[in-house]
């Protein structure tokens, strides 16, 4: 029917003038406005990677940018995807919704993928400076010193007692958890920051004190490579060795001899390495702890697949004596009771009257490691010391200042404790340099990720992460509407048949497809992944587009306040706080 | 082709061959299945329209507002609870002359919660603007969404589509539905008057001062009038085309008769039973089934009942305070007339209650023998409620 005809024609109210002039932005007294946050596994991470940004990259195929997130904060990704003890997955909040988000498997992942593709990293780096630094120790710790400081144009120059770099990574870790190219590109990466490596160098103390006058500073990083005493009778016996250099003689290519039954006294990572690597050897291993198994400070999955593969375990049992007996020896066990409670883990005491015998080819110590030697240790007393949460600053009259850094002064020894500590030196050293002694520990905290104990070299170098809130975002904060349930990535590993035939990696690679699928349940707390909620749900239209880092920006002279972008904002990178009167 | 539907598919059959290009609904029964199938249908690709979930009916409402005003067929159903939270909405869709077709299936207001018939929810939305059209089964349901759509978009008003609860939303007939070639024989693709094009952009309802408000209802009220003659230009022509034809009201037996029943719904078809009975027995009785409540057929009626000596108006709502809803619409038509016949109104089913032969009866006996009406409005069937302490 046409208009023509229609007898009452329409008489409307249409407007064609703008409502710009009614600015409703002046009704507003609460105030959106765009915040990102801190996630709570950065904060965990002892590095503090940035990892709610780099799984956010990963999802969006940036697997480069994702890697280079990662070396920003932490040189090691290729090692720490396979031996890290990831504590950052503990605190992921997706736990609260299903299961964390598989972080270990993916910086694995994004290690991997640059090494398949031969990618070098384009990362900041400052303009050299006048100083030039000494690394001892070609460990974790002494390589992410290196790194570091080379990153804030320090030449740098690490002395490696060994013939290979690596430290504890390359004589210390068996290959089936950390093979060699894994290792080796990591290192080869320093390298190529500028860091000069010198290897089959042990620094004496006359070296050290030529070193002294070359360099403005001296990092010493040589870590725990001597075993502790069992304080028991017969502990001299041949038959009783040290597992670290069992594992060191088995990463310089000796086959040492394993038939039989071996005795593996300690509960750590170092005890479940040796065991596993005597079932591979083709010999039978034997745990003994002096506590019980979920008190042990081995990783769990480690000593899971250590049962499975044959290795057996007696809990509660602390060696008494070690006795030859023709070409075995007894070994003698009192066992052990629970008296009561240490930190989450049983305090155990002498059963009294209690002991067992058993009869076994040979013993491995495992029950923690020292310094080489004692001067190794920075120095008692507080004269001149600035004891960091990482590192100790020794600060003498004369010559240059010496940090002492990695498991001599970590309370957690760990790889990923190593690369805090080597961070914390640069950053403290660098700060030394530029702005005096005083300046050092403001200087620290300001680079806090959070308000936790991690580092962001990032932060300290002024990058974007230093604008976030330190607030770190808890799971009620998330607007889970907007994830659903999706299983976590099964890590693919070796099956137990085939892992105790060789030192074969176990984990094997996971897809990028995969990895894009995983990264993609990361909540991304706290931070902007464009996802333009805010600008559809503005009912202002007041959520603006810009071409700056943040995308988009609120023009208040229109927001009421209203909060909606707020809410539905997925990750919590906007805040809605009362307007100032 | 004759198929065998339930009240609700009736309304989906005509919806998909309406060729509705935006649906939007909450669900709540008893209405969920008429955008239940509507909903697979556009999943399927049964249908080329897009349809918008939403958080309640008010946002719904908006959102066809909104749909329509770019220039769209649309459509959604709701029932009760979810009509009345639409009520702000309803107003604004007439105002801004949006040619929306809803089906509301009639359900009892809470509380209690009841989710059975009850016509009071779409009668409380009696000045709202739309065009309301109550059914009496499946036929007449489909029949009246594709006449609706028509309507709706002649005069730029909507439309409501009255379905009772579970009687005839959930009752399976044998209904004729229509092949796609003759509905869009019938009703031709939507031409908007006006829509909203970001080529020239506008804005719709501003601020109006009284200087053209009065004049702007005026139109609409105006065009509520027009609809009348619409709507029989309409039905003649569905009528050249289908054979099917109901009227604004629909007069049986009224010629000679002295009472007459007035109905809406499915109690006509009750009714007509009835009206066979009593006629059997002598009885001078007639039905007259109420089609359409807004506009109101008036004159239609006027013209029906002009030697009708009483009429029972079964209401099967209430307007507490007054009385029956439809009883009141039929005095205020007739008290104009010099002479007119005694209204007598019963109010009965309420709340999803049987309306039975029974019932129907007796309310006849009662007009009968009654010179005047007792009260206003007599509640039927009623139990006795006990106090309990």
């Amino acid at each position: 029917m046409n208009e023509a005809k229609n007898p009452n024609p329409l008489f409307m109210p249409i407007t064609y003038l703008t409502t710009e002039s009614n600015k409703t932005g002046s009704w507003r007294f609460l105030h959106p406005q765009y915040d990102e946050k801190t996630s709570p596994c950065s904060v965990a991470c002892p590095a503090g990677e940035d990892i709610a940004r780099i799984e956010m990259l990963a999802s969006q195929g940036l697997f480069k940018e994702a890697w280079e997130t990662i070396l920003r904060e932490n040189p090691f990704p290729s090692v720490c995807g396979r031996v890290c003890f990831h504590p950052c997955e503990g605190q992921c909040n997706r736990r609260e919704l299903d299961m964390a988000v598989a972080i270990h498997s993916l910086e694995r992942f994004l290690a991997d993928t640059a090494i398949r593709y031969g990618i070098k990293p384009v990362l900041e780096k400052r303009p050299s400076q006048k100083q030039r630094i000494a690394v001892i120790g070609a460990g974790p710790a002494g390589l992410s010193a290196a790194w570091f400081l080379s990153m804030l144009g320090y030449a740098c120059h690490v002395f490696e007692a060994s013939a290979e770099a690596g430290g504890v990574l390359r004589w210390g870790i068996p290959l089936y958890r950390l093979p060699l190219n894994a290792l080796l590109h990591d290192i080869q990466q320093v390298e190529a920051q500028g860091v000069t490596i010198y290897t089959g160098k042990p620094v004496s103390p006359d070296v050290l004190e030529i070193m002294k006058k070359d360099y403005d500073a001296v990092f010493i990083g040589c870590g725990h490579g001597r075993g502790m005493s069992m304080n028991v009778p017969g502990e001299d016996l041949k038959e009783v060795s040290e597992g670290l250099d069992f594992l060191r003689k088995l990463r310089e290519g000796e086959t040492p001899p394993c038939q039989g039954v071996s005795a593996i006294i300690g509960g750590g990572n170092t005890a479940i390495d040796v065991a596993r690597s005597v079932v591979r050897l083709g010999g039978k291993a034997l745990l003994l702890y002096r506590r019980r198994r979920q008190d042990m400070p081995a990783l769990e999955l480690e000593v899971e697949m250590a049962l499975e593969e044959g290795v057996k375990l007696q809990e509660l049992v602390a060696p008494a004596a070690v006795a030859r007996d023709e070409d075995q020896v007894v070994l003698t066990l009192q066992e052990m009771k629970i008296a009561g409670d240490e930190g989450g883990r049983a305090r155990v005491a002498p059963d009294e009257g209690k002991t067992r015998k058993v009869r076994i080819d040979r013993i491995f110590k495992a029950i923690g490691a020292q310094a080489d030697e004692p001067r190794h240790q920075p120095p008692a007393g507080d004269e001149g010391l600035l004891s960091l949460s990482h590192t100790v600053l020794v600060r003498g009259n004369q010559g240059p200042v010496m940090v002492f850094g990695g498991d001599l002064t970590n309370e957690t020894k760990s790889v990923v404790h190593a690369v805090a500590s080597g961070k914390e030196a640069a950053m403290a050293l660098d700060t030394l340099f530029r702005e005096g002694f005083e300046a050092i520990v403001p200087k620290l905290e300001a680079c806090r990720v959070g308000e936790g104990p991690s580092l962001s070299m990032e932060i300290y170098m002024g990058g974007q992460r230093r604008l976030r809130n330190p607030h770190v975002v808890r799971y009620e904060e998330i607007n889970t509407d907007y994830f659903g349930f999706i299983p976590r990535v099964i890590q693919p590993r070796l099956l137990k048949e085939e892992r105790v035939q060789s030192f074969e990696e176990i984990d094997l690679k996971i897809s990028a497809n995969l990895a894009m699928k995983e990264s993609e349940r990361c909540f991304n707390c706290g931070l902007c992944n464009q996802c333009d909620n805010c600008f559809i749900y503005c009912p202002d239209t007041s959520v603006m587009r810009d071409k700056d880092h943040q995308g988009r920006h609120i023009n208040y002279d229109y927001c009421k306040g209203c909060g909606l972008c707020v809410v539905e904002c997925p990750r919590n990178a906007m805040s809605l706080r009362e307007e100032e009167s | 082709m004759k198929r065998v539907l339930e009240g609700s598919h009736a309304v989906a059959e005509a919806v998909r061959l309406a060729k509705v290009q935006v649906i939007s609904a909450y669900p709540i029964t008893p209405q969920t299945h008429i955008v239940e199938i509507l909903s697979e249908y556009c999943t399927k690709g049964m249908m080329k329209a897009k349809f918008l979930r939403v958080e309640s009916e008010h946002s719904c409402m908006a959102a066809l507002i909104g749909a329509q005003s770019t220039g769209v067929r649309t459509f959604t159903a709701t029932s009760g609870q979810g009509l009345a939270l639409m009520h702000e909405l309803l107003h604004w869709a007439a105002g801004a002359r949006l040619p929306i077709v809803m089906a509301e299936v009639n359900r009892a207001l809470a509380p209690g919660w009841n989710i059975w018939v009850d016509q009071t929810d779409s009668l409380a939305q009696r000045d709202t603007g739309w065009i309301q059209m109550y059914c009496e089964d499946g036929q007449e349901v489909l029949d009246s969404t594709l006449q609706a759509f028509r309507l709706a978009e002649v005069v730029n008003l909507p439309v409501m589509i009255v379905l009772d609860a579970f009687y005839l939303s959930h009752t399976y007939e044998p209904v004729e539905v229509p092949s796609q070639e003759e509905v869009d024989q019938f009703l031709p693709p939507f031409e908007p008057k006006f829509r909203l094009d970001t080529a020239h952009p506008c804005g719709f309802g501003p601020l109006v001062a009284p200087g053209d408000y009065m004049e702007m209802r005026y139109h609409i009220a105006m065009a509520m009038e027009e609809a009348l003659d619409r709507f029989d230009e309409i039905e003649a022509a569905f009528a050249a085309q289908f054979n099917r034809r109901y009227g604004p009201v629909e007069a049986i037996d009224c010629e000679d008769a002295d009472i007459v029943f007035i109905t809406t719904g499915t109690v006509t078809s009750t009714c007509r039973l009835v009206l066979q009975d009593l006629r059997a027995k002598g009885e001078k009785v007639g039905i007259l089934k109420l089609k359409l409540l807004r506009p109101f057929p008036t004159e239609q009626i006027r013209e029906k009942l002009r030697s009708v000596k009483k009429v029972a108006v079964v209401d099967r709502n209430f307007s507490f305070g007054a009385s029956g809803i439809f009883a009141q619409e039929v005095r205020a038509a007739l008290c104009n007339m010099p002479v007119h016949p005694t209204v007598f109104g019963f109010v009965a089913g309420i709340g999803g209650r049987d309306v039975t032969p029974e019932l129907l009866e007796m309310i006849y006996w009662q007009t009968k023998t009654s010179d005047v009406p007792q009260k206003e409005s007599v509640w039927m069937g009623l139990r006795e409620v006990k106090n309990v302490d």
